[in-house]
């Protein structure tokens, strides 16, 4: 009884460091999860839903020498972030947006198809949630990791993920 | 009528409050250095595959640990502190004695913070004086047969016993 009473009368003390637990550590955790640009691979996929932590997961297993993550992203959420999405490295969109986004992909680039919505397979189809269009796969227009071959090293490891 | 006089907070209590407030403090900084490593640790963990899971993890330790910390810090570090220092107050200044019946009341009250006392009244033929007396040391008073109390700013601070 008592120890609830002396715990109500400093109720705004343990609720404030609560919110400041929560607050700091995910301001840390944003650090340790991610890393400059020149050491990860971003892979945006314009899908519905996809289990990015999970094929990220898949993807680090076989990582070219240098990086410390692949980041794989739903485009849809972070479309807000316009600056991280220009520094994409591989991205995955359905046809009907490619022209829209077309300013993002390395130019000239037909892309590769990923998903073939008459067969409905495709590369890493088991991590992503296509919608019955086809999908194609680029390298983006400003990704650091065009000239190490570490964007493309990635674009085929998701070709063949499953 | 003079007897034995015996100090409600003696020499002894006053080091062994002293060194309560040390040992605790001790212990909930350790409390806190260990959960801060903990955190540290998961954080240096973190890959990928498990990065929710460890922020969770964190989370809940920075969390959890501080509750406990701030509670203990607050209501045993802080009540003990309060008392040291009301004790001290008590040693430190001057004190009027006064000789009757003692009585030690139930009617409890708080005095800093999270300091409970109880009234004290003494009859004399003179007439009542109602003092204070803290609730820790309420039993002391109550079952020493006091026939006289010293008081400083209201409260009990040492009674006479006949010897």
């Amino acid at each position: 009884m008592r120890f609830f009473k002396n715990v109500f009368s400093k109720l705004h003390v343990f609720v404030l460091w609560a919110l400041m637990s929560v607050i700091f550590w995910g301001w840390i955790f944003t650090f340790v999860t991610d890393t400059t640009p020149d050491k990860k691979i971003s892979v945006y996929f314009y899908v519905p839903e996809i289990r990015d932590t999970e094929l990220a997961v898949e993807l680090e297993k076989d990582m070219p020498p240098g990086l410390k993550m692949i980041k794989v992203h739903n485009f849809q959420y972070v479309m807000f972030n316009m600056e991280s999405v220009e520094n994409g490295d591989v991205f995955v969109l359905p046809e009907s947006q490619i022209e829209e986004y077309r300013e993002l992909l390395t130019p000239g680039d037909a892309g590769t198809l990923i998903y073939d919505a008459e067969t409905r397979t495709g590369g890493a189809d088991s991590y992503a949630g296509y919608e019955d269009e086809d999908y194609y796969l680029f390298i983006g227009a400003n990704s650091v990791h065009r000239a190490d071959g570490a964007a493309e090293k990635i674009a085929g490891d998701i070709l063949k993920a499953d | 009528m003079t007897g034995e006089i015996v100090e409600l907070y003696s020499d002894g209590e006053m080091s062994g409050m002293k060194k309560k407030i040390r040992v605790w403090t001790v212990a909930l900084c350790l409390l806190g250095a260990a959960a801060l490593g903990a955190c540290i640790a998961m954080a240096a963990m973190t890959g990928t595959g498990n990065a929710e899971r460890m922020e969770l993890y964190a989370v809940a330790t920075a969390t959890v640990s501080g509750w406990i910390v701030l509670y203990c810090a607050y209501f045993v570090v802080g009540t003990c502190r309060r008392e040291l220092l009301h004790a001290a107050m008590l040693r430190a200044e001057e004190r009027t004695r006064v000789e009757g019946i003692v009585t030690v009341t139930k009617a409890k009250l708080a005095i800093r913070k999270s300091i409970t006392a109880r009234r004290v009244e003494v009859r004399s033929p003179e007439g009542l004086t109602r003092m204070l007396v803290t609730e820790n040391r309420a039993a002391k008073l109550m079952n020493a047969g006091a026939v006289a109390v010293y008081s400083a700013h209201g409260y009990v601070a040492a009674y006479e016993v006949r010897s």
